[in-house]
């Protein structure tokens, strides 16, 4: 992205021309910080003469040819630069790749320049990732890219956004990117078990260190991503991680800490005690005498007896003023237990200010053909949960050498380490403290009984589990390992031919342990239980490329064909052990009964690929790929596809009419078309499986767990692209206009089918969605003079995803996958959006009586509500569509202004229309009764009662009503919301004071996460996972991070 | 770095995509070829007697259905879980437990790939299956009865209202099938149980923990009272009790019944290992008392009806059983509430394995055959009394302080007080008095818990006797969208 010091106007004013010469000097810099820049390609435009700069950014080019009048200056993650030649003592600036149209960077199987690239992809630098703290890179990518959507569904440490890209194309499939790092796809996601116990997630991205990144690419139409064929629909992500530049070793130390004291928004704040205490009396009441046809005094009484009944074990009584259902309740001491006006802080007792911290040293540096990076670093990152954390080491080296003219070896070995302690933050009221402080741990209850000073140990009445006790009683960490390797070679047989080789060993374990202590409600009966599970994964990827790139007078000609292959093979692991003899010692060994489960499971892939690229002049390019990927998760009758895509591009600039236009840097329109695929999550999907999970008494016992379909295929995408880019005024203002359509075919979907049947679904290759949509990126510099820069930029995706067509034509009612809480309910419909609510229609509260109404949008009529039939009975009305979660409009824009070292900083996300679902508000605004939970303060200040007639929510009632459970647009609202999700702000110290200290640059930064949100839900945090829906995940912190950079 | 070498190997000389692309899992089979054997065929049956343990079928919620639902039950406190069925608060989309309709179909789809299998096998000229063939048969009758209660008007009040879809076939994945009637269901149950006793006759032995011939007659008696067969019911029971080898527990020995496997009355027991152990979900954990065990909920008490019943006798051996349930705390009063059939009496230390959990469940006893039998005998074309007392007084000598009764005096309210008393918690209780065509009451009074889905007495004719299709089904099978049963 944007750097921060102001650009060196005097080289682009150089447009005199020079007089042909025979020898140039100059030194290329980079504009970030002045420092120059090694190992720089200066080649002159037109000719194959070319040298690298030195360590000190020096090059000379002894003999130009006659008529040669520009320079080509490039660099990996700069823009690359054409300067006039001017004289003998050049100076060049480079600036950062990220914003700009002519940079270089990572694609598929290659390089490109973004000039000539005629594929859609966006570009996001090192820079932008780094400083922002959390457990991965992927959180710093949220309002990036246009049509890359990042979001987070729980603020644990060491959660992982979801990541989507242009849309929804898969019903049931992977909607995540294709995730490449340098130049090998790998696995992302969970790797470990512990999801099946407690919901927490092992990620492997997660042990990649975001200091390493040197630029992220994100390849968005099937020009730029079908040559990763079945596996690219959904986008991809390539990682470059960093080398050696040209140069004295460069060693560099950062250190940085952040604290987060409280949540970025509230959420669902409780009610007091004395309003929770006052409102479960009126629904004692109200049960009294609406169903039980007491008189008023006598529901008073009953009503203060079913309280003292369930809070008298916790030290109150308690007193009604008045026998009328709303009155004031009088929380008094019980049995000498002095607890009379005090109530506990659970938030406290379960909450804390998280500490983030972390360390990075590295060295970097490049001579003689060699050149090397080495990292090493440390990550602290607490929840603000007492019992969530996360920490990672990770360490780096990548080497690369060159070995004569011909050859070259380069090899990147990582290891990283991840440890986390998790917890289940779903709709769970045992373990789930975020939820239990929301809606079931009463002031009123104490960790301690008040008689014995005893820990509480029973589950209290609102089914809430003591978590300051229990969670002294289990624990869980999962460690991931993950260990790669990648070899290169590169055999240069002439200039312009090239073979590559890439061969990568990718080692992944997961070593998750989960204890419950015999003292444990989970293990209670067993006598505390341990689970040690581990899952090690292997990964070789193998892949062999032949490049051909040469240019024939004003033709440039470029040819790649290669062969990939690929193999997974996981192995695991559980043995549990129960009956426990001691809870000092943690370990399967100790317990007194052991028993295990052990199993492989594994994919392979094996591609053939090409490539063909064609430009004449710089003016007109054409480009087309293919690629033939069989693989190991359909049947052998079925496995084999083709994926391909056809591209082009014409740069108007380079047109003698446009020639000489005054400030027109750049103007080119690009279009491309292609395939790609999808293909089934599952391993074995299109196998009728019998599995012997079902042993009987000691028995093998073997079950029929899936319904057979050999026919089982990947899903297809067609993408169609369209695009505009240009650059004014010397890249003052630069943008992209994009223009999408994306048609996703056979898609794979749990179908559901007839339980009958006996399941409940079969996947299928059914129906069809299409995504499309404009994306408009824009940067620009607003003031740009001699040390002041202000620039900004700006993207918007405005998405269209709607389901064209289903199996038969027939609807589909899903539910959010999240936390498996079916927290909200969706509907698949021919035409409809593919994130469409489906619920009944809830027209508010009567008014009259505080009772929810809802439309019955069917023949039944109980009464006319605002000209509608309508009823109290929610089982009298139809469901319906309410809503769709897919935005208007939603993307990001940030802003810097760098002024003498000092740097500021803004990066904005946003989102405009669409719905979110509250899937957790019906907890904690039941309006009946189920049991002794608390409210929200929103529900008290809201709620129908005879002297607030005009409440939005409905009156209490002393019945189990069910209402609130149902899926009704009660919950629903609008999700617009606008974060300001980074405020960032650095100081350079002059370089003039540091080396004196021997260093070369030294920076002290800080930054806010999530500092400042506007919503109009204002319940909860907007910023909601990729269904459009809230549930009881932790929610995001707001996080203040310090810290210093050092440069040696 | 062996195996690296080995695939470059590999891949340089592309010898064979085809095996290279060739993964199979290793802890599943290929399902069409599962079954080739007799040995294959036991491994199929065990994989279904397994599967009947699920907490939504016999492991817990289709015994505790007829409890819940039969008045002998009541509920301390609501949401402690299941206790919409004690409430009736069901409708398509919530509380419709539809676990009973997609474990029952679940387990019906094993079934009959395990028939459909052994068909092809004999056919191809294949022996020895008929034990397996019969174990099946019989299964696949038990469970589609027992889901037929569930979804369809008794067949007492009306068989030819809509029932189940059809259970003995195969449905391809995609079909829709819709319900046949009541009627269509029996006829099929039944014919599956006689084909069933026929290639089961052959070798009648005692089968631990699986379906033997005599668990298949004892069913067949079940299921004929319950269509007012009473001839067929009375041949039925009165050969398991005469033939079967099986005896009833001396009165002293009953309480200590339940905790061994296996007894002397289990006709058909199904093995709970530690494996297929609920813990704390148990059928075990859902009748102690509250907290006497961490997770011990108290989610399910004996009303004050079934307190009083059993309490004609204050010495009968069926207090064995019962302890103090939770509501001493509030009241002070002792109240045998908590029932601890299911964990191994009241020592709750299991029946022998290793957990208190892992507990046989014991679906059909001897001591039932003998009140069917007595019940049959009552209402057969000419009544025989002297049989039914006799029946009935093998099981009332439980009760020491209750005289026998006599001939003249046998009655039906006797014969289901007696049931209620000695089936208590096993899965009959609801079922019986809709057959008797009883009104129910409900002891809501107990705790005041507040309950919405019923009135507290609800007649024969209440809708809501049977559950609704659960809306998933309706929203994936066009044909029972407009099955649906009346009143959801």
């Amino acid at each position: 992205m944007f750097r921060r010091l102001a650009l060196c106007l005097s080289t682009l004013l150089l447009g005199v021309l020079c007089p042909a010469q025979t020898g140039i000097r100059g030194t290329v810099l980079a504009e970030s910080d002045r420092q120059p820049l090694a190992g720089a390609a200066v080649i002159v435009e037109g000719t194959r003469i070319g040298v690298q700069t030195d360590p000190e950014g020096r090059f000379s080019i002894a003999h130009v040819p006659e008529g040669a009048r520009f320079l080509e200056v490039s660099f990996l993650g700069m823009q690359t630069q054409r300067v006039p030649i001017s004289g003998n003592q050049m100076t060049i600036v480079l600036r950062d790749a990220g914003t700009g149209l002519d940079e270089v960077f990572v694609v598929a199987y290659g390089t490109a320049r973004k000039s000539s690239y005629s594929g859609s992809a966006s570009v996001v630098g090192g820079d932008a990732i780094r400083d922002i703290p959390g457990s991965g890179f992927e959180n710093a990518l949220a309002g990036r890219v246009a049509g890359m959507q990042v979001t987070t569904s729980s603020g644990q440490a060491g959660s992982v956004p979801e990541i989507r890209i242009r849309g929804i194309g898969s019903m049931n499939a992977s909607n995540e990117p294709l995730y490449v790092i340098d130049g090998v796809p790998v696995s992302s996601g969970d790797a470990g078990q512990m999801s099946s116990y407690t919901y927490s997630t092992s990620n492997l991205l997660s042990t990649l260190n975001p200091e390493d990144i040197e630029s992220i690419s994100v390849l968005k139409d099937a020009a730029a991503s079908s040559l990763y064929g079945s596996r690219a629909a959904n986008g991809v992500v390539i990682i470059t991680t960093r080398t050696g530049k040209e140069g004295r070793p460069v060693v560099r130390f950062k250190a940085s800490v952040g604290f987060t004291p409280s949540w970025a928004t509230g959420n669902y704040e409780a009610a007091s005690v004395q309003e929770q205490v006052d409102m479960l009396y009126t629904v004692f009441h109200d049960y009294a005498m609406t169903g039980q046809g007491k008189s008023e005094a006598a529901a008073s009484d009953a009503a203060i007896s079913r309280l003292n009944s369930k809070f008298n074990r916790h030290g109150y009584t308690f007193k009604a003023r008045s026998t009328d259902a709303y009155a004031h309740i009088d929380i008094l001491e019980y049995d000498g237990s002095g607890r009379e006006g005090r109530y506990f802080d659970w938030n406290d007792a379960y909450f804390r200010t998280a500490v983030y911290q972390s360390y990075d040293l590295s060295v970097s540096g490049a001579s003689n053909g060699t050149s090397y990076f080495a990292s090493f670093s440390y990550t602290d990152d607490q929840g603000r949960l007492r019992v969530n954390s996360f920490n990672r080491y990770s360490g780096r080296v990548n080497l690369n050498q060159r070995v004569g003219r011909w050859f070259e070896l380069g090899t990147n070995v990582s290891i990283g380490r991840t440890g986390k302690s998790g917890y289940n933050d779903t709709r769970n009221t045992g373990s789930n403290s975020f939820m239990q402080t929301r809606n079931l741990l009463w002031g009123l209850y104490w960790p301690t009984d008040y008689k014995t000073g005893d820990p509480w140990t029973a589950r209290y009445g609102s089914y809430a589990q003591n978590g300051v006790y229990y969670d002294t009683q289990w624990s869980n960490d999962a460690t991931t390992t993950d260990a790669s390797i990648t070899e290169t070679a590169v055999v240069h047989f002439f200039p312009g031919l090239d073979l590559k080789s890439v061969l990568s060993y990718d080692h992944t374990s997961v070593l998750e342990s989960l204890y419950y202590s015999a003292d444990h409600f989970n293990a209670a009966s067993v006598g505390g239980r341990i689970h040690e599970m581990r899952t090690v994964s292997e990964t070789l990827v193998s892949s062999t490329t032949l490049n051909f790139d040469r240019t024939f007078g004003l033709n440039h000609v470029g040819f790649m064909a290669g062969f990939e292959a690929e193999k997974a093979l996981t192995d695991f692991t559980r043995t549990t052990g129960e009956n426990l003899p001691t809870s000092a010692l943690h370990t399967v060994a100790t317990a007194g009964t052991i028993s295990g489960n052990g199993y492989r499971w594994g994919h392979s892939m094996v591609s053939f690929l090409a490539k063909a690229d064609y430009d004449w002049d710089g003016r007109y390019y054409l480009s087309a790929s293919w690629r033939r990927d069989g693989s190991s998760k359909l049947s052998p009758e079925t496995r084999w596809g083709n994926f391909w895509s056809v591209s082009g591009a014409w740069n108007l600039t380079r047109e003698p009419f446009l020639q000489n236009v005054n400030g027109l840097d750049l103007l080119r329109l690009r279009a491309s078309y292609g395939i790609n695929g999808t293909l089934p999550t599952d391993n074995y999907g299109y196998m009728n499986l019998m599995s012997y999970r079902s042993a009987y008494m000691g028995n093998p016992g073997g079950t029929v767990i899936t319904p057979v379909n050999d026919s089982l295929t990947w899903e297809t995408n067609a993408t169609v692209n369209g695009g505009l880019d240009f650059t004014l005024w010397n890249g003052r203002l630069g943008g992209t206009v994009e223009y999408f359509s994306r048609n996703s075919e056979n898609l794979l979907q749990d179908v559901p089918i007839s339980m009958v049947t006996g399941f409940s679904s079969s996947l299928m290759n059914v129906g069809m969605i299409n995504n499309r949509g404009w994306e408009i990126e824009l940067h620009g510099d607003l003031v740009r003079t001699r040390g002041l820069v202000w620039s900004a930029s700006a993207n918007v995706a405005l998405l269209r995803s709607r389901v064209l067509s289903l199996s038969e034509g027939k609807d589909i009612i899903w539910y959010d996958p999240t936390g498996s809480d079916d927290r909200a309910q969706f509907l698949y419909r021919e035409g409809g959006s593919t994130l469409d609510f489906y619920g009944y229609d809830w027209a508010g509260v009567n008014p009259e009586n505080g009772k929810s109404v809802y439309y019955t949008n069917n023949d039944n009529e109980d009464f006319v509500f605002n000209g509608r039939s309508a009823t109290y009975d929610y089982r009298k009305a139809d469901y319906t569509v309410i809503g769709s979660a897919i935005p208007r409009a939603s993307g990001g824009f940030s802003t810097r202004l760098s002024v003498s070292g000092f740097d500021i900083g803004a990066d904005f996300l946003y989102k405009i229309g669409g719905s979110l679902y509250d899937g957790a508000y019906k907890d904690v605004a039941d309006d009946g009764y189920y049991w002794e939970r608390i409210r929200a303060r929103s529900y008290y200040q809201e709620m129908w009662t005879p002297t607030r007639r005009d409440g939005t929510q409905p009156a209490l009632s002393g019945m189990d009503l069910e209402d609130s459970m149902q899926y009704t647009s009660r919950h629903l609202h609008n999700a617009s919301f606008l974060r300001l999700k980074t405020l960032s702000a650095g100081y350079t110290l002059p370089a003039t004071l540091t080396r004196r200290a021997f260093i070369s640059r030294a920076r002290i930064f800080g930054n806010i996460s999530n500092l400042l949100t506007f919503s109009c839900y204002k319940e909860a945090d907007p910023e909601v996972n990729v269904y459009g829906t809230r549930g009881w995940e932790t929610p995001l912190g707001k996080t203040y991070v310090i810290g210093v950079e050092l440069q040696f | 770095m062996k195996r690296i070498i080995i695939l470059i190997g590999i891949l340089l000389a592309s010898v064979s995509c085809e095996s290279f692309l060739d993964m199979q899992p290793t802890s599943s089979a290929n399902a069409s070829q599962a079954i080739q054997t007799t040995a294959d065929a036991g491994v199929a049956l065990n994989g279904i007697m397994r599967s009947l343990t699920s907490s939504s079928l016999y492991g817990r919620n289709l015994l505790l259905y007829a409890d819940a639902k039969g008045g002998d039950l009541t509920i301390f406190s609501a949401g402690r879980g299941l206790d919409g069925l004690y409430s009736f608060n069901h409708s398509a989309t919530s509380n419709s437990y539809s676990g009973y309709w997609s474990s029952g179909f679940y387990v019906l789809i094993q079934v009959n790939n395990l028939i459909g299998n052994i068909e092809r096998l004999e056919e191809a000229g294949g022996t020895g299956f008929d034990y397996y063939m019969g174990a099946a048969l019989t299964l696949r009758a038990m469970l589609a009865f027992d889901l037929v209660r569930l979804y369809g008007a008794p067949y007492t009040q009306n068989p030819s209202a809509y029932g189940i879809p059809e259970a003995a076939v195969i449905h391809s994945a995609g079909s829709e099938p819709g319900r046949l009637t009541v009627a269509e269901n029996y006829r099929q149950i039944v014919s599956d149980l006689e084909s069933g006793a026929e290639r089961l006759s052959a070798d009648k032995s005692h089968r631990n923990g699986n379906v033997g011939y005599y668990a298949n007659r004892a069913l067949q008696a079940r299921v004929r009272l319950f269509m007012r067969d009473y001839a067929g019911a009375l041949a039925a029971s009165e050969e398991v009790i005469g033939q079967g080898g099986y005896t009833l527990y001396e009165p002293e020995n009953w309480a200590a019944s339940w905790a061994k496997q296996y007894g002397s009355e289990s006709i058909l027991e199904l093995g709970v290992d530690t494996e297929a152990d609920l813990t704390t979900a148990s059928l075990g954990f859902y009748y102690i008392r509250y907290h006497q065990f961490s997770n011990a909920q108290g989610w399910f008490l004996a009303s004050d009806y079934f307190l009083s019943r059993l309490g004609e006798d204050p010495s009968d051996v069926r207090w064995g059983v019962m302890d103090s349930d939770e509501s001493v705390e509030k009241s002070g009063v002792e109240r045998k509430g908590a029932c601890y059939k299911y964990v191994g009496g009241l020592a709750a230390a299991g029946d022998g394995k290793e957990t208190r959990t892992a507990v046989n469940i014991k679906l059909i006893r001897l001591s039932e055959m003998y009140l069917v039998s007595a019940e049959a005998a009552l209402h057969a074309s000419t009544p025989d009394r002297t049989l039914a007392a006799s029946r009935l007084n093998a099981i009332r000598r439980r009760s020491p302080n209750l005289p026998p009764v006599e001939a003249g005096s046998v009655s039906d309210a006797l014969i289901l007080s007696e049931r209620s008393k000695e089936l208590f918690g096993e899965g009959h209780r609801f079922f019986d008095r809709i057959r008797a065509g009883e009104r129910i009451e409900f002891n809501d009074d107990f705790q005041d818990v507040p309950v919405s889905g019923r009135s507290k007495v609800i007649a024969p004719d209440f809708q809501r006797i049977i559950l609704p299709i659960p809306q998933d089904e309706i929203n994936a099978n066009r044909t029972i969208a407009s099955q649906q049963n009346p009143g959801y």
